[in-house]
Protein backbone atom coordinates (compact mmCIF):
# COMPACT_ATOMS: atom_id res chain seq x y z
CA UNK A 1 0.00 0.00 0.00
CA UNK A 2 1.11 3.66 -0.76
CA UNK A 3 -0.80 5.39 1.23
CA UNK A 4 1.65 7.85 2.05
CA UNK A 5 1.48 9.17 -1.22
CA UNK A 6 -2.41 9.82 -0.46
CA UNK A 7 -1.96 12.33 2.25
CA UNK A 8 -2.74 15.59 -0.49
CA UNK A 9 -6.12 14.29 -0.03
CA UNK A 10 -6.55 15.32 3.78
CA UNK A 11 -6.35 18.92 3.45
CA UNK A 12 -9.14 19.27 0.67
CA UNK A 13 -11.24 16.90 3.10
CA UNK A 14 -10.54 18.42 6.19
CA UNK A 15 -11.70 22.06 4.21
CA UNK A 16 -14.56 20.23 3.16
CA UNK A 17 -15.85 19.33 6.77
CA UNK A 18 -15.10 22.94 7.97
CA UNK A 19 -16.57 25.45 5.00
CA UNK A 20 -19.79 22.65 3.90
CA UNK A 21 -21.41 23.32 7.00
CA UNK A 22 -22.50 26.79 6.54
CA UNK A 23 -26.35 27.86 5.42
CA UNK A 24 -26.90 30.95 3.51
CA UNK A 25 -28.75 33.43 5.61
CA UNK A 26 -32.34 34.26 4.77
CA UNK A 27 -33.77 38.00 4.17
CA UNK A 28 -36.21 38.70 7.32
CA UNK A 29 -39.05 39.93 5.23
CA UNK A 30 -40.06 42.70 7.65
CA UNK A 31 -40.83 45.34 5.21
CA UNK A 32 -43.82 43.74 3.87
CA UNK A 33 -47.07 45.67 3.99
CA UNK A 34 -50.95 44.17 5.08
CA UNK A 35 -52.35 42.34 2.11
CA UNK A 36 -55.34 41.52 4.00
CA UNK A 37 -58.85 43.13 3.55
CA UNK A 38 -60.25 43.65 6.54
CA UNK A 39 -63.70 44.53 6.15
CA UNK A 40 -65.78 45.27 9.10
CA UNK A 41 -68.86 42.92 9.59
CA UNK A 42 -70.94 45.20 12.69
CA UNK A 43 -70.03 47.34 15.54
CA UNK A 44 -66.55 46.37 16.73
CA UNK A 45 -66.32 43.33 14.44
CA UNK A 46 -64.24 42.38 11.55
CA UNK A 47 -63.74 40.20 8.66
CA UNK A 48 -60.37 39.41 6.84
CA UNK A 49 -60.10 38.12 4.30
CA UNK A 50 -57.11 36.74 2.43
CA UNK A 51 -56.55 34.77 -0.78
CA UNK A 52 -54.04 32.79 -3.08
CA UNK A 53 -54.29 30.64 -5.76
CA UNK A 54 -53.58 27.02 -4.55
CA UNK A 55 -51.01 25.17 -6.29
CA UNK A 56 -53.74 22.77 -7.54
CA UNK A 57 -54.98 25.28 -9.23
CA UNK A 58 -51.71 26.38 -11.45
CA UNK A 59 -51.39 27.84 -13.49
CA UNK A 60 -54.05 29.86 -13.47
CA UNK A 61 -55.84 30.95 -16.70
CA UNK A 62 -55.80 34.36 -17.92
CA UNK A 63 -57.82 35.26 -20.85
CA UNK A 64 -57.66 39.24 -21.96
CA UNK A 65 -59.79 41.34 -24.18
CA UNK A 66 -58.61 42.09 -27.48
CA UNK A 67 -58.40 45.59 -27.44
CA UNK A 68 -56.20 48.11 -25.84
CA UNK A 69 -53.33 46.22 -26.07
CA UNK A 70 -54.49 44.28 -23.10
CA UNK A 71 -53.11 40.81 -24.17
CA UNK A 72 -49.67 42.35 -24.31
CA UNK A 73 -49.97 44.36 -21.17
CA UNK A 74 -51.53 41.21 -19.25
CA UNK A 75 -48.63 38.53 -20.14
CA UNK A 76 -46.22 41.22 -19.47
CA UNK A 77 -47.87 41.61 -15.71
CA UNK A 78 -48.33 37.83 -15.03
CA UNK A 79 -44.26 37.35 -15.72
CA UNK A 80 -43.19 40.21 -13.57
CA UNK A 81 -45.67 38.73 -10.89
CA UNK A 82 -44.10 34.98 -11.51
CA UNK A 83 -40.70 36.51 -10.77
CA UNK A 84 -41.36 37.58 -7.97
CA UNK A 85 -41.36 34.28 -6.38
CA UNK A 86 -38.67 32.26 -5.96
CA UNK A 87 -40.13 28.73 -5.82
CA UNK A 88 -42.87 28.48 -7.88
CA UNK A 89 -45.77 29.24 -5.66
CA UNK A 90 -47.61 31.27 -8.43
CA UNK A 91 -47.88 30.76 -12.41
CA UNK A 92 -50.18 31.81 -14.67
CA UNK A 93 -50.72 31.57 -18.62
CA UNK A 94 -52.64 33.09 -21.19
CA UNK A 95 -55.86 31.59 -23.08
CA UNK A 96 -57.69 32.33 -26.07
CA UNK A 97 -61.33 30.83 -24.58
CA UNK A 98 -62.69 33.14 -22.11
CA UNK A 99 -64.94 30.64 -21.21
CA UNK A 100 -62.05 28.64 -19.19
CA UNK A 101 -60.16 31.55 -17.58
CA UNK A 102 -59.69 32.03 -13.63
CA UNK A 103 -58.82 35.59 -14.27
CA UNK A 104 -60.66 38.04 -17.55
CA UNK A 105 -59.04 40.73 -18.15
CA UNK A 106 -61.22 43.56 -19.89
CA UNK A 107 -61.86 47.08 -21.33
CA UNK A 108 -64.35 48.71 -19.39
CA UNK A 109 -65.94 50.24 -15.93
CA UNK A 110 -66.00 48.04 -13.16
CA UNK A 111 -68.91 46.02 -12.23
CA UNK A 112 -69.26 45.54 -8.67
CA UNK A 113 -69.62 42.21 -6.91
CA UNK A 114 -68.78 40.35 -4.02
CA UNK A 115 -66.22 43.22 -3.19
CA UNK A 116 -64.01 44.92 -5.43
CA UNK A 117 -60.19 46.88 -4.76
CA UNK A 118 -60.38 49.36 -7.01
CA UNK A 119 -57.64 52.31 -8.62
CA UNK A 120 -59.27 55.40 -9.38
CA UNK A 121 -58.73 58.93 -9.13
CA UNK A 122 -55.29 58.44 -10.34
CA UNK A 123 -53.34 62.06 -10.05
CA UNK A 124 -49.75 60.58 -11.29
CA UNK A 125 -51.16 58.29 -13.96
CA UNK A 126 -54.40 59.77 -15.01
CA UNK A 127 -54.98 58.76 -18.25
CA UNK A 128 -56.27 55.49 -17.35
CA UNK A 129 -58.18 53.83 -14.17
CA UNK A 130 -58.10 49.93 -13.18
CA UNK A 131 -60.45 47.71 -10.92
CA UNK A 132 -60.76 44.08 -9.93
CA UNK A 133 -63.80 42.44 -8.91
CA UNK A 134 -64.33 39.46 -7.06
CA UNK A 135 -67.30 37.50 -7.07
CA UNK A 136 -67.90 36.36 -2.98
CA UNK A 137 -71.43 35.36 -2.41
CA UNK A 138 -72.50 36.89 0.59
CA UNK A 139 -72.16 34.64 3.74
CA UNK A 140 -69.63 32.00 1.26
CA UNK A 141 -65.74 32.06 1.93
CA UNK A 142 -65.86 31.09 -1.83
CA UNK A 143 -64.91 33.16 -4.40
CA UNK A 144 -66.47 32.24 -7.76
CA UNK A 145 -64.11 32.43 -10.75
CA UNK A 146 -63.64 33.75 -12.87
CA UNK A 147 -62.17 37.26 -11.23
CA UNK A 148 -62.64 40.20 -13.49
CA UNK A 149 -60.03 43.14 -14.10
CA UNK A 150 -61.15 46.24 -15.65
CA UNK A 151 -59.48 48.95 -17.45
CA UNK A 152 -60.58 51.93 -18.25
CA UNK A 153 -59.62 54.80 -20.30
CA UNK A 154 -59.92 58.55 -19.39
CA UNK A 155 -58.79 59.48 -22.50
CA UNK A 156 -58.76 59.31 -26.31
CA UNK A 157 -56.59 55.87 -27.13
CA UNK A 158 -53.74 57.73 -28.63
CA UNK A 159 -53.01 60.19 -25.83
CA UNK A 160 -49.97 60.39 -25.18
CA UNK A 161 -49.02 58.02 -21.63
CA UNK A 162 -52.11 55.58 -22.07
CA UNK A 163 -49.44 52.51 -23.12
CA UNK A 164 -47.72 53.34 -19.99
CA UNK A 165 -50.48 53.96 -17.68
CA UNK A 166 -52.37 50.56 -19.15
CA UNK A 167 -48.85 48.72 -18.46
CA UNK A 168 -48.80 49.35 -14.91
CA UNK A 169 -52.62 49.44 -14.15
CA UNK A 170 -52.69 45.70 -15.63
CA UNK A 171 -49.78 44.94 -13.54
CA UNK A 172 -51.35 46.06 -10.17
CA UNK A 173 -55.20 44.67 -10.58
CA UNK A 174 -53.21 41.63 -11.63
CA UNK A 175 -51.67 41.94 -8.28
CA UNK A 176 -54.92 42.44 -6.70
CA UNK A 177 -55.90 38.89 -8.21
CA UNK A 178 -53.37 37.19 -7.34
CA UNK A 179 -54.08 37.89 -3.10
CA UNK A 180 -52.55 41.35 -2.70
CA UNK A 181 -55.81 42.68 -1.27
CA UNK A 182 -54.92 45.72 -0.03
CA UNK A 183 -52.91 48.43 -1.03
CA UNK A 184 -49.40 49.38 -0.28
CA UNK A 185 -48.83 52.96 1.51
CA UNK A 186 -45.66 53.77 0.57
CA UNK A 187 -45.75 55.52 -3.15
CA UNK A 188 -43.20 53.70 -4.37
CA UNK A 189 -44.69 50.61 -4.58
CA UNK A 190 -46.29 48.82 -7.35
CA UNK A 191 -49.52 48.08 -5.31
CA UNK A 192 -49.94 51.76 -4.11
CA UNK A 193 -53.29 53.32 -4.65
CA UNK A 194 -52.20 55.54 -7.49
CA UNK A 195 -48.62 53.67 -8.42
CA UNK A 196 -46.05 55.45 -10.66
CA UNK A 197 -44.29 52.27 -11.19
CA UNK A 198 -44.27 50.30 -13.83
CA UNK A 199 -43.13 46.61 -12.00
CA UNK A 200 -43.51 45.29 -8.41
CA UNK A 201 -40.85 46.79 -5.87
CA UNK A 202 -38.97 44.54 -3.79
CA UNK A 203 -41.63 45.18 -1.03
CA UNK A 204 -44.12 44.40 -3.29
CA UNK A 205 -42.56 41.01 -4.34
CA UNK A 206 -41.85 40.47 -0.16
CA UNK A 207 -45.47 41.09 0.68
CA UNK A 208 -46.39 38.79 -2.34
CA UNK A 209 -44.16 36.06 -0.96
CA UNK A 210 -45.67 35.98 2.64
CA UNK A 211 -49.58 36.12 0.80
CA UNK A 212 -48.31 32.55 -1.17
CA UNK A 213 -47.03 31.32 2.36
CA UNK A 214 -49.89 31.98 4.67
CA UNK A 215 -53.13 30.19 4.73
CA UNK A 216 -55.81 32.38 2.93
CA UNK A 217 -59.35 32.50 4.39
CA UNK A 218 -60.97 32.54 1.35
CA UNK A 219 -61.22 29.57 -1.50
CA UNK A 220 -61.78 29.63 -4.86
CA UNK A 221 -64.23 27.66 -6.63
CA UNK A 222 -64.11 25.66 -9.71
CA UNK A 223 -64.24 26.91 -12.93
CA UNK B 1 -6.77 24.64 -17.25
CA UNK B 2 -7.30 25.11 -21.08
CA UNK B 3 -3.71 24.75 -21.59
CA UNK B 4 -3.94 21.51 -19.96
CA UNK B 5 -7.18 20.41 -22.29
CA UNK B 6 -5.40 21.40 -24.96
CA UNK B 7 -2.41 19.40 -24.27
CA UNK B 8 -4.91 16.03 -23.83
CA UNK B 9 -6.56 16.83 -26.76
CA UNK B 10 -3.40 17.62 -29.18
CA UNK B 11 -1.57 14.41 -27.59
CA UNK B 12 -2.75 11.49 -29.55
CA UNK B 13 -1.78 13.34 -32.68
CA UNK B 14 1.89 14.92 -31.63
CA UNK B 15 3.89 12.08 -31.96
CA UNK B 16 5.31 11.34 -28.59
CA UNK B 17 4.99 7.52 -28.11
CA UNK B 18 5.95 7.82 -24.97
CA UNK B 19 4.10 10.44 -23.17
CA UNK B 20 0.85 9.05 -25.73
CA UNK B 21 1.17 6.13 -23.82
CA UNK B 22 1.22 7.70 -20.39
CA UNK B 23 -1.62 9.50 -21.20
CA UNK B 24 -4.92 8.50 -19.48
CA UNK B 25 -8.41 8.62 -20.58
CA UNK B 26 -11.72 7.79 -19.23
CA UNK B 27 -15.62 7.83 -19.68
CA UNK B 28 -17.49 6.97 -16.68
CA UNK B 29 -21.47 7.01 -16.27
CA UNK B 30 -23.05 7.14 -12.47
CA UNK B 31 -24.98 9.09 -10.51
CA UNK B 32 -24.42 11.74 -7.93
CA UNK B 33 -26.53 13.11 -4.88
CA UNK B 34 -27.07 16.44 -3.89
CA UNK B 35 -27.16 18.37 -0.42
CA UNK B 36 -29.74 21.23 -0.18
CA UNK B 37 -28.95 23.96 -2.65
CA UNK B 38 -30.78 26.43 -0.60
CA UNK B 39 -32.44 26.63 3.42
CA UNK B 40 -35.11 29.48 3.73
CA UNK B 41 -37.77 30.16 6.21
CA UNK B 42 -41.22 32.04 5.58
CA UNK B 43 -42.80 31.10 8.34
CA UNK B 44 -41.65 27.50 7.84
CA UNK B 45 -38.56 26.18 6.75
CA UNK B 46 -38.43 25.79 3.04
CA UNK B 47 -35.52 24.20 1.39
CA UNK B 48 -34.55 23.45 -2.13
CA UNK B 49 -32.71 20.26 -3.61
CA UNK B 50 -31.84 18.66 -6.72
CA UNK B 51 -33.09 15.43 -7.69
CA UNK B 52 -30.08 12.45 -8.01
CA UNK B 53 -28.44 13.28 -11.34
CA UNK B 54 -27.66 10.69 -13.69
CA UNK B 55 -24.25 12.21 -14.22
CA UNK B 56 -21.53 11.49 -17.34
CA UNK B 57 -17.91 12.04 -16.51
CA UNK B 58 -14.55 12.50 -19.00
CA UNK B 59 -11.45 12.79 -18.47
CA UNK B 60 -7.97 12.26 -18.79
CA UNK B 61 -4.33 13.23 -17.09
CA UNK B 62 -0.78 12.72 -17.70
CA UNK B 63 2.10 12.07 -15.26
CA UNK B 64 3.86 14.59 -13.72
CA UNK B 65 6.41 12.81 -11.56
CA UNK B 66 6.94 9.12 -11.39
CA UNK B 67 4.22 8.60 -8.77
CA UNK B 68 1.70 11.75 -9.01
CA UNK B 69 -0.41 12.57 -11.87
CA UNK B 70 -1.93 15.51 -12.91
CA UNK B 71 -5.63 15.48 -14.92
CA UNK B 72 -8.75 17.64 -16.14
CA UNK B 73 -12.16 16.07 -15.19
CA UNK B 74 -15.80 17.27 -16.56
CA UNK B 75 -18.81 16.36 -15.37
CA UNK B 76 -22.35 16.81 -16.52
CA UNK B 77 -25.09 15.90 -14.33
CA UNK B 78 -29.43 17.09 -15.22
CA UNK B 79 -31.83 16.12 -12.74
CA UNK B 80 -34.78 17.85 -11.87
CA UNK B 81 -35.04 19.89 -8.26
CA UNK B 82 -37.63 21.20 -5.83
CA UNK B 83 -38.71 23.14 -3.06
CA UNK B 84 -39.79 21.38 0.12
CA UNK B 85 -42.09 23.50 2.79
CA UNK B 86 -43.74 21.16 5.45
CA UNK B 87 -45.24 17.90 3.48
CA UNK B 88 -45.95 20.52 -0.18
CA UNK B 89 -43.20 19.50 -2.46
CA UNK B 90 -43.30 21.84 -6.06
CA UNK B 91 -41.44 20.90 -8.85
CA UNK B 92 -39.13 23.69 -9.83
CA UNK B 93 -38.08 22.77 -13.51
CA UNK B 94 -34.71 21.14 -14.40
CA UNK B 95 -31.59 21.75 -13.42
CA UNK B 96 -28.14 20.61 -15.26
CA UNK B 97 -24.64 21.12 -13.84
CA UNK B 98 -21.21 21.20 -15.49
CA UNK B 99 -18.29 20.95 -13.84
CA UNK B 100 -14.45 21.14 -14.08
CA UNK B 101 -11.58 19.86 -11.73
CA UNK B 102 -7.94 20.00 -12.65
CA UNK B 103 -6.91 16.82 -10.27
CA UNK B 104 -3.59 15.74 -8.77
CA UNK B 105 -3.92 11.94 -8.74
CA UNK B 106 -1.61 9.12 -6.51
CA UNK B 107 -1.60 5.62 -5.99
CA UNK B 108 -3.12 4.17 -3.18
CA UNK B 109 -2.92 0.36 -4.04
CA UNK B 110 -1.67 -1.62 -7.44
CA UNK B 111 -4.86 -0.51 -8.50
CA UNK B 112 -6.41 1.85 -6.77
CA UNK B 113 -5.83 5.48 -6.67
CA UNK B 114 -7.03 8.78 -4.91
CA UNK B 115 -7.35 12.06 -6.78
CA UNK B 116 -7.96 15.67 -5.41
CA UNK B 117 -8.76 18.85 -7.04
CA UNK B 118 -10.26 22.45 -7.98
CA UNK B 119 -12.35 23.76 -10.30
CA UNK B 120 -15.55 25.60 -11.21
CA UNK B 121 -19.34 24.49 -11.13
CA UNK B 122 -21.85 25.80 -13.24
CA UNK B 123 -25.71 25.69 -12.70
CA UNK B 124 -27.44 25.46 -15.84
CA UNK B 125 -31.16 25.68 -15.04
CA UNK B 126 -33.48 24.69 -18.29
CA UNK B 127 -35.52 28.03 -17.52
CA UNK B 128 -34.48 31.20 -16.14
CA UNK B 129 -37.22 31.62 -12.87
CA UNK B 130 -36.90 31.74 -9.17
CA UNK B 131 -33.67 31.38 -7.61
CA UNK B 132 -32.63 31.05 -11.22
CA UNK B 133 -34.48 34.37 -12.51
CA UNK B 134 -31.39 36.27 -13.09
CA UNK B 135 -29.72 33.01 -14.89
CA UNK B 136 -27.58 30.28 -14.06
CA UNK B 137 -24.71 30.86 -11.62
CA UNK B 138 -20.70 29.81 -11.50
CA UNK B 139 -19.00 28.72 -8.43
CA UNK B 140 -15.60 27.21 -7.14
CA UNK B 141 -15.57 23.82 -6.72
CA UNK B 142 -13.24 21.17 -4.77
CA UNK B 143 -12.99 17.89 -3.93
CA UNK B 144 -11.46 14.64 -3.62
CA UNK B 145 -12.45 10.81 -4.99
CA UNK B 146 -11.24 6.96 -5.29
CA UNK B 147 -10.91 5.10 -7.88
CA UNK B 148 -10.22 1.30 -8.49
CA UNK B 149 -9.64 0.07 -12.25
CA UNK B 150 -9.38 -3.47 -12.82
CA UNK B 151 -8.04 -4.52 -16.20
CA UNK B 152 -10.44 -5.68 -18.59
CA UNK B 153 -7.92 -6.04 -21.56
CA UNK B 154 -4.31 -5.34 -22.74
CA UNK B 155 -6.32 -1.74 -24.11
CA UNK B 156 -8.70 -1.23 -21.78
CA UNK B 157 -9.77 -0.82 -18.02
CA UNK B 158 -13.01 -0.44 -16.36
CA UNK B 159 -13.14 2.31 -13.91
CA UNK B 160 -14.94 2.19 -10.60
CA UNK B 161 -15.15 5.83 -8.97
CA UNK B 162 -16.65 7.54 -5.89
CA UNK B 163 -16.17 11.10 -5.45
CA UNK B 164 -16.97 13.67 -3.08
CA UNK B 165 -16.97 17.76 -3.92
CA UNK B 166 -18.42 20.78 -1.91
CA UNK B 167 -19.02 24.57 -2.99
CA UNK B 168 -20.50 27.28 -2.18
CA UNK B 169 -24.22 28.15 -3.61
CA UNK B 170 -25.99 31.40 -4.02
CA UNK B 171 -27.60 33.29 -7.30
CA UNK B 172 -27.39 36.76 -8.51
CA UNK B 173 -31.28 36.51 -7.39
CA UNK B 174 -30.59 35.34 -3.97
CA UNK B 175 -28.46 38.43 -3.77
CA UNK B 176 -30.68 40.93 -4.95
CA UNK B 177 -33.16 39.43 -2.32
CA UNK B 178 -31.50 39.82 1.03
CA UNK B 179 -30.15 36.81 1.09
CA UNK B 180 -26.61 36.40 3.14
CA UNK B 181 -24.12 34.50 3.16
CA UNK B 182 -23.76 30.99 1.05
CA UNK B 183 -24.95 27.62 1.16
CA UNK B 184 -22.06 24.66 1.90
CA UNK B 185 -23.40 22.01 -0.66
CA UNK B 186 -22.09 18.83 -1.09
CA UNK B 187 -22.34 16.22 -3.87
CA UNK B 188 -21.39 12.46 -3.61
CA UNK B 189 -21.29 10.60 -6.48
CA UNK B 190 -20.84 7.13 -7.83
CA UNK B 191 -19.71 6.13 -11.50
CA UNK B 192 -18.94 3.19 -13.56
CA UNK B 193 -16.88 3.30 -17.08
CA UNK B 194 -13.86 2.17 -19.20
CA UNK B 195 -10.26 3.98 -19.30
CA UNK B 196 -7.49 3.33 -21.53
CA UNK B 197 -4.73 1.23 -20.02
CA UNK B 198 -2.05 2.59 -18.93
CA UNK B 199 1.73 2.17 -17.63
CA UNK B 200 1.68 1.57 -13.91
CA UNK B 201 4.54 2.33 -11.87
Amino acid sequence: MKLVHALPILPILIAAAGLSCADIASPTRSDAYEWRLITPTGPGTADTLSFHWPSSRLPVKVWAQDTLNLPVHTKDGIAQWKASFLYGEFDAVMVSDSNVADVMVSAGQAIKGGFSVTRLESMLAPECEGGTDFDLPVGSREIQPPIRIFLNLRVVPTAPGVEQCLALTTTHELGHAIGIFAHSPVATDLMYPDPTVAVPSDRDRTTAELVYHTEPTLTVGPR
Amino acid sequence: MRALLAVLIALPSTGLPILHAQTDYYARLGATYTTKLLRDVIFQEIHVRQSVAPTLVLGGSLPITPIYRAGLEASLTSSGYHSTEGVTETDLGTLRTGSALLNLEGPVGHRASWRAGVGLIRYLPAEDSGIFVRGGTTRFLAGAGLDYRPSLSTRWELMVSLRYDFHRFTTEELTARGFTGQQGVQRISASLGVARARARP
